[in-house]
């Protein structure tokens, strides 16, 4: 197989073409009457919104807009001018309420303050991966970032029960907004629109019945960058398109490269279909301008995160 | 107990379900899919608790911590840096 650096590039009107006959045809298939999307503010939901859009019409396109107290504000903001564009009826719920009473924010700052106990709600917290895999190697280890509110920053290294204890606290906040799109989807007889993309369907970057709870998922096989192409194509606004791609799920502002991914999106997706396509690494250093131990970097890093995030991927196993 | 005998035992124990009569010393834990990054975090804990070392993020690299020889040889160094640093 052929490995150049146009290979991620999309045609892409038959590209969207293809996309709005898959969701048309899988609406029919469910004899839905239209389809659900959640709009983050992010580009994969945006660019969803504008494929369901385009294939089924505005009137049978809704978007629901879940921010939380720890979303960044700009997140709604421009969720709700993109839908305005595209004409689409939206409806803005806040699941904080939900997450205080689930004790999502009380159970996450538990774990916080095992290391910081000055932790306070002016406090801010993300947890990160080591920076730029491809310059420094290193392992996967995850490190608590938190802000006192002022600046003041203080990281520690998570052990894995602090790690679990985070991760399950903040995974709440996408299963309850699955929750909520599934609660106006049944009361509508409409479908759940998934925005998970390649690049995070591969590394494992969603949460199972979270983000990853959903009736169909148009942007599975698009790498991130040709996400982007499809974005341009169908007008998504610029303020989404260039804002830095991020979970938005942490009060500490933290961008998915810092989050996971560890490599930035231009590179990460052209290394991922090398990977996915076993090219040759002498032909991926050729044309990538990378040495052979960067990309046999990359190769470990995609390989750890596949096997370890396989069962995110996977219907629960049964025995027949 | 040698070192890589005692990592060998928590490594079998932990993440083998008991049967790791095949695990050779130079088997890479990553390649192999053995442990994974959570996992990382727990062989760590068991480094640091068993042989009184503290591993710096940096020293987190595959060359320290990807499989039983170079653990092993990561904690010997550790302790004779400890040791001659506190003769």
């Amino acid at each position: 197989m052929d490995f150049h650096k146009d290979i991620l590039k999309l045609d892409c009107r038959s590209e969207v073409e293809r996309i709005c006959s898959f969701i048309v045809q899988q609406v029919r298939e469910v004899k839905r009457d239209g389809i659900v999307v959640g709009l983050s503010g992010g580009i994969d939901s945006a660019l969803c919104a504008a494929l369901c859009v385009r294939a089924m019409g505005k009137d049978k396109v809704f978007g629901l807009i879940l921010p939380e107290k720890e979303s960044s504000p700009i997140s709604a903001e421009y969720a709700t001018k993109h839908a305005k564009e595209l004409g689409i009826e939206t409806e803005t719920v806040d699941i904080t309420p939900t997450l205080e009473a689930f004790g999502t924010y009380q159970k996450r700052d538990d774990v916080i303050r095992g290391s910081f106990p000055e932790y306070d709600s002016a406090s801010k917290s993300k947890i990160t991966l080591p920076a730029d895999l491809l310059s420094k190697d290193s392992l996967n280890f995850f490190t608590l970032k938190i802000d006192d509110g002022n600046g003041n920053v203080k990281t520690t290294r998570l052990n894995k029960k602090m790690l679990n204890g985070i991760v399950a606290a903040t995974d709440t906040k996408q299963r309850t907004r699955m929750m909520h799109l599934y609660y106006y989807a049944e009361k509508t007889n409409y479908m759940v629109c998934g925005t998970t993309n390649k690049t995070e369907v591969i590394e494992g970057f969603f949460v199972k019945y979270g983000d990853g709870g959903v009736d169909i998922e148009p942007l599975s096989h698009l790498y991130k960058v040709q996400v982007y192409q499809l974005s341009e194509y169908l007008g998504v606004i610029r303020e989404i398109i260039e804002r830095a791609p991020s979970p938005d799920t942490w009060s500490f502002e933290v961008n998915d490269e810092e989050f996971y991914f560890r490599i930035p999106y231009a590179k990460l997706d052209p290394l991922l279909y090398a990977w996915e396509h076993d090219i040759p690494t002498e032909r991926v250093c050729e044309v990538m301008d990378l040495t052979e131990e960067q990309v046999n970097r990359a190769v470990r890093d995609f390989n750890a995160k596949y096997r370890a995030t396989k069962h995110l991927r996977q219907l629960p196993p049964t025995l027949e | 107990m040698d070192t890589v005998s005692k990592v060998r035992e928590y490594v079998v124990e932990n993440f083998l379900f008991g049967d790791g009569e095949s695990l050779r010393e130079d088997v890479s834990f990553m390649e192999e899919g053995i442990i994974d990054s959570t996992g990382i975090l727990e062989l760590l804990f068991f480094l640091e608790e068993t042989f009184g070392i503290s591993v710096e993020d940096h020293e987190l690299v595959p060359e320290n911590m990807d499989s039983l020889r170079s653990i092993a040889g990561f904690i010997d160094r550790k302790l004779n840096g400890s040791s001659a640093a506190e003769a």
